[in-house]
């Protein structure tokens, strides 16, 4: 083979291999120490004082367009219970989840906020019944029932019986600031 | 010259190596296994012999065309005589091979029925669920109260059929103990079956026979075929639910399994914790090993399995907890007392 | 000749072929006579009140009117002939906006109004114009018991009884309160919410005793009725629906009526090892009194989880109907209706107590009931033995109830297997009628049953215990059965058993019926219609379309001004109406357990409300 054609050959598959980096890989525990969950969190409301919001935390972004994450997140969803209450996001004893409408945010650090603390009208809090890297794995998974993550991350596939168009495609629902506490 | 033979010799006995030992597809200690040896040497012997044979006419061919060589013009004479000797071979030639046929239907037919036969006996009923990466067993009763649920392990008692039901809650997977019977897949969302008449006792090796994912390697079985008696014994053990925690340690484990991550998975009957998508734990410190094969059950791997289940079977679905030191002692110390 | 003869044969034989393979698609009621045949009275057959039935005094002291649950109001006032002159006298609104299932309690001049979470009661004043409010009572329930209240944060009444209100809190409390202050008298807690259990069940006070069910079969709960004292609070009894003789309080004097629900321990043998301690069998309906027998009738709830693949076994004493003495809380008899439910068919519906007319003359004290599993039962309420069990409403999952031995058959292709989707299951979940109770009128001798048209598709899976969260392990889907119609009324007459007429509605019926003396019949639809039909032909006499769907109980009672009043609740929510209440996304046919798909039409046409609407005519 020629240099040349030896050489973009090479550009081409560097290039490629990028690409799938984020999308395909696969951290069985955390790195170096486990997981925890993010700190100071708010849902959207007033802070006063000309004070900012918390900066995203670095962790969404681990777990954010994951395939094995997403992936793994839409087992734990279904054998934690969370379709018991929610279904398959359109909701029950819980609200949907597929909608536009977050009471607490649709982050990936306020979902995961909201599953470790529970939330007032009977969230559970799942802290220390989950790990911190199960609770960010259900959170990727939360938010491509909305349609929030890239549809080559997301399950083509659901696991029961055929309910919701699959999620590849599904249309990206904006996230709406949280509204105030209902009843 | 000697040094070449001793090595000839040698090579094959170390594949006889592979023959002993408890996951051996040449075992033969169940009957299905027993009948399926018995049926390949059967084809061995016939195959061989045939093979041996078309060996030998095609030496004599080679040999006969190399005389032919010599000899340029056709005798008339020669050539009938050889039409002839042909027609013969060709005669008993047909002839071995309906022979050897109808050896190899009948010797499969009469294994078909043995198989078949130890159906019509009852037995024992098993429902085998395959997970990723671990089985889930049940043994079936037709009083439920008397059921026993539990993972990894199956006891059965010698001389008796059973009927295994296989289901399996995700991918295929394939149930194999090569010592007692072939395979047979587990099919999400259908039910497959397979019978198994173990006929000598001891501690056989099974394995999940069908890829399932990353850790599809680390998905064995321990089957142990022992007396009616002592599986009576052990079947009534499990029937028991766990018994209670005694000294401060076992307590403080007690309550970790129960208020955290381990009861969100696993069930151990008798306490609060009844978690159903993780092996059944009640009696885990009886069994052999821990993770399906993974691991040798003993307190220091309990301990390395606790920790840190990844980095022994990293990608299954037990996650890494961190936990306090005092907490892993504690717990370690419960899960020894679920015997 | 010939030819047009055999041609004629062919016809006919392929006409009746038709029919009979038309037939066997499912088991239907027999076909309703039109009208209420108006024999001579005195010959005709008929079920009645039971000979110690109380007098009519104008009130309304509990959901179900009478320790028989007839909901029959014996107030001659309104009849055919008047009632479309019914006008709003006044209204009310709670400001609460969840499912109303509460009826207003009527007690002289005062209605006691019981909203949903957060589980107010009002005081009104029926003396004064306007009905003010006298005194509110405000429990304050915690928030966090909504999170594990799996149809709506409902409550389906309290009961007026000596002084006091009784009525169950959905946190898990039982409160008796002072009736004319509106003071707390005493809060006991019975249900633990961080099991998953809650209350949402109306109480029945008898005999000193106040009875009370937990709720929760969808959570893993283990099913129980309890007993306490209405003056202090205490606990009395408490019989469980599964586990050994001990709990359940099964004693010597144990009678089943049939040989499959006898034998010792039924609540252990019948489960998995351990599996009954999250079985199910919650006691979230209604519960009828027998004084001269004392004895109490109610059903229990489905087994859990709804994937029946976890709990092989008869899995007693759920989805059936017990009788315990009041007294001592012993079960006397037990029927289990469906063994070893695989589609949730509680047994919750109400049982009606009725004198029945038997084949030889003379009367049989009887329990009818429209359960949910499709069938209408007519007991022998002495001993529970079936008298008949007739379908109400379009089965296919289910062959029939054989009365020698009581069991029922199920059809083996219907039932659901881990894995894979069975479709076309008539009754859904909810069954053919589900919590939504029947009114009895004795002057018609009908039964008036408020109730669903609803199939299913059914998927189950492995369900994962963990405590305070779902234990389910099914995805249903419902839509609309034979016919299109999601809702049905049915006037069924329980001796000649056999529809008399029925009434389709396209919305599903969640709300209960009322009867009255003068030949009305009124209820109520899910998009807030208030309707009064004729009780001997069903014919629409007048209607009234309220702020928001009705899924409770009518009442009618006597005004201090002697007229005749008729209140209904309106206010949409629990389990069918969820798509309105509970922020559903209805691209998810699956979500409320199945319901989404049925009502996704819903939210255009009710919206959430909260008031008690009260009706008379014009002075």
């Amino acid at each position: 083979m020629s240099l040349h054609c030896r050489n973009s050959l090479l550009a081409f598959a560097l290039v490629a291999l990028l690409a799938g980096c984020n999308r395909e890989e696969r951290n069985s525990r955390g790195k170096p120490l486990a997981e925890t969950a993010p700190g100071m969190v708010t849902p959207d409301t007033i802070l006063p004082g000309n004070a900012r919001p918390s900066a995203p935390d670095p962790r969404a972004a681990q777990y954010e367009n994951n395939a094995p994450s997403i992936s793994q997140g839409q087992t734990l969803f279904a054998q934690m219970n969370c379709s018991g209450c929610h279904s398959h996001g359109g909701g029950g004893m819980g609200p949907a989840l597929m909608d536009a409408k977050w009471r607490y945010g649709g982050r990936m650090d306020q979902i995961v906020a909201s599953i470790a603390e529970g939330r007032p009208n009977g969230m559970p809090a799942w802290r220390g019944k989950l790990t911190e890297q199960q609770m960010w794995q259900i959170a990727a998974y939360v938010r491509t029932l909305s349609g929030q993550e890239r549809k080559d991350a997301v399950s083509a596939r659901a696991d029961e019986m055929s309910n919701t168009p699959p999620q590849t495609q599904i249309e990206r629902e904006p996230i709406e600031s949280a509204e105030s506490g209902q009843q | 010259m000697t040094r070449l033979a001793h090595r000839l010799i040698a090579l094959p006995l170390g594949f006889l190596s592979a023959c002993a030992g408890n996951q051996n597809a040449m075992g033969g200690q169940g009957l299905e296994s027993a009948n399926f040896i018995v049926l390949f040497l059967v084809f061995l012997a016939v195959c061989a012999v045939m093979y041996l044979l078309v060996l030998a006419g095609l030496g004599i061919a080679l040999r006969r065309r190399r005389d032919a060589g010599q000899a340029n013009s056709v005798d008339e004479d020669r050539h009938e005589e050889t039409s002839a000797r042909t027609k013969v071979a060709l005669i008993v030639w047909t002839g071995l091979v309906t022979v050897g046929l109808t050896i190899l239907t009948v010797a499969s037919f009469f294994s078909d029925r043995s198989n078949a036969s130890s159906t019509r006996r009852s037995g024992l009923a098993l429902t085998i669920t395959g997970n990723q990466w671990w089985w889930n067993v049940q043994y079936d009763t037709s009083d439920p109260s008397a059921s026993v649920r539990t993972a990894n392990e199956i006891h059965l008692p010698v001389n008796v059929p059973v009927h295994v039901t296989l289901k399996s809650n995700d991918v295929i997977h394939s149930f194999w103990v090569p010592n007692l019977a072939g395979k047979q897949d587990l099919i999400p969302g259908r039910q497959t079956d397979i019978e198994l008449l173990p006929r000598r006792t001891g501690v056989f090796h099974g394995q999940c026979a069908e890829f399932c994912g990353v850790q599809h390697t680390r998905m064995a079985l321990d089957v142990i075929v022992e007396p009616l008696d002592d599986f009576r014994r052990w079947y009534a053990q499990q029937l028991a639910t766990a018994p209670a925690p005694t000294t401060r340690l076992q307590m403080a484990g007690y309550r970790y399994f129960v208020t955290r991550e381990c009861s969100s998975c696993h069930n151990v009957a008798g306490s609060p914790a009844g978690g159903q998508i993780g092996p059944d734990l009640t009696h885990v410190a009886s069994r052999r090993s821990i993770g399906a094969g993974t691991l040798p059950l003993n307190r220091g791997n309990l301990y390395g399995w606790i920790a840190d289940p990844q980095s022994h079977k990293p990608g299954s679905r037990m996650p890494t907890i961190p936990m306090e030191p005092r907490d892993l002692h504690s717990l370690v110390a419960y899960i020894e007392t679920l015997k | 000749m010939k030819r047009s003869i055999a041609t004629l044969l062919a016809i006919a034989v392929l006409i009746s072929l038709g029919a009979f393979l038309l037939r066997g698609l499912g088991i239907d009621t027999p076909k309703p006579t039109n009208e209420l045949r108006t024999a001579n009275a005195a010959h005709r057959a008929r079920a009645a009140l039971p000979r110690d039935a109380a007098a009519e005094d104008g009130n309304w002291t509990m959901p179900s009117k009478d320790y028989a649950s007839t909901r029959f109001s014996g107030l001659t006032e309104l009849t055919p002939a008047n009632v479309s002159g019914l006008n709003v006298a006044f209204t009310f609104s709670t400001g609460t906006v969840e499912g109303f299932e509460a009826p207003p309690l009527v007690v002289g001049s005062t209605m006691y109004v019981v909203a949903p979470w957060p589980n107010n009661v009002y005081a009104l004043d029926l003396a004064k114009p306007g009905a003010p409010v006298k005194w509110t009572y405000e429990p304050r329930p915690a928030a966090a018991a909504k999170g594990v209240a799996c149809c709506g944060p409902v409550n389906r009444g309290a009961v007026y009884s000596a002084g006091r209100l009784f009525l169950n809190l959905l946190d898990g409390h039982t409160v008796a309160v002072d009736a004319a202050t509106g003071k707390e008298v005493w809060r006991t807690k019975v249900a633990d919410i961080q099991k998953g259990e809650t209350l949402t069940m109306a109480p029945l006070v008898a005999e000193g005793k106040v009875l009370v069910g937990n709720s929760g079969g969808e959570m893993g709960v283990r099913g129980w009725l309890t007993a306490l004292d209405a003056g202090s609070g205490r606990l009395a009894w408490r019989g469980y629906s599964t586990g050994p003789d001990k709990d359940v309080l099964i004693g010597p004097d144990y009678r089943p009526p049939y040989a499959k629900d006898a034998g010792h321990d039924l609540g252990v043998k019948s489960w998995p090892p351990e599996r009954w301690k999250i079985g199910g069998g919650t006691v979230w309906g209604w519960i009828s009194y027998d004084p001269k027998l004392k004895l109490i009738y109610y059903g229990t709830g489905n087994p859990g989880p709804w994937n029946a693949a976890q709990r092989p076994g008869a899995n007693h004493f759920t989805a059936g109907v017990l009788a315990r003495d009041i007294g001592s809380g012993h079960v006397r008899w037990y029927y289990q209706s469906t063994p070893h439910d695989v589609f949730d068919h509680d047994d919750i519906n109400e049982n009606l107590l009725v004198e029945y007319p038997a084949p030889n003359g003379g009367r049989i004290p009887a329990l009818i009931r429209p359960s949910r599993n499709g069938f209408f039962y007519v007991h022998d309420r002495r001993t529970g033995k079936i008298l008949s069990a007739d379908p109400y409403a379009h089965i296919n999952a289910y062959t029939g109830v054989d009365l020698k031995t009581g069991a029922l058959g199920l059809v083996k292709a219907k039932e659901p297997v881990e894995g894979r989707v069975v479709r076309n299951i008539c009754p859904g979940p909810p069954g053919a009628k589900d919590w939504n109770p029947s009114a009895f009128s004795p002057v018609t001798g009908l039964v008036y049953i408020p109730h669903l048209n609803l199939c299913m598709d059914m998927g189950v899976k492995n369900a994962n215990y963990i405590p305070g969260t779902p234990f389910v392990g099914a995805d249903v889907k419902m839509y609309a059965g034979p016919g299109g119609n999601r809702g049905v009324f049915t006037a069924w007459d329980p001796v000649a058993r056999r529809k008399v007429f029925e009434i389709k509605e396209d919305l599903p019926l969640w709300s209960p019926a009322l009867a009255t003396a003068g030949g009305v019949v009124f209820y109520g639809t899910m998009d807030g219609w208030f309707k009064a039909i004729d009780a001997r032909n069903g014919k629409l006499l007048w209607r009234f379309k309220t702020g928001s769907g009705i899924i409770g109980q009518p009442i009618s009672y006597r005004g201090p001004d002697g007229r005749q009043y008729i209140a209904v609740p309106s206010g949409i929510g629990g389990w069918a109406g969820a798509v309105v209440t509970a922020d559903i996304d209805t691209r998810d046919p699956t979500a409320a357990l199945g319901f989404a798909n049925a009502t996704k039409d819903l939210p255009k046409r009710t919206t959430r409300g909260g008031m008690v609407y009260v009706f008379a005519l014009p002075k």
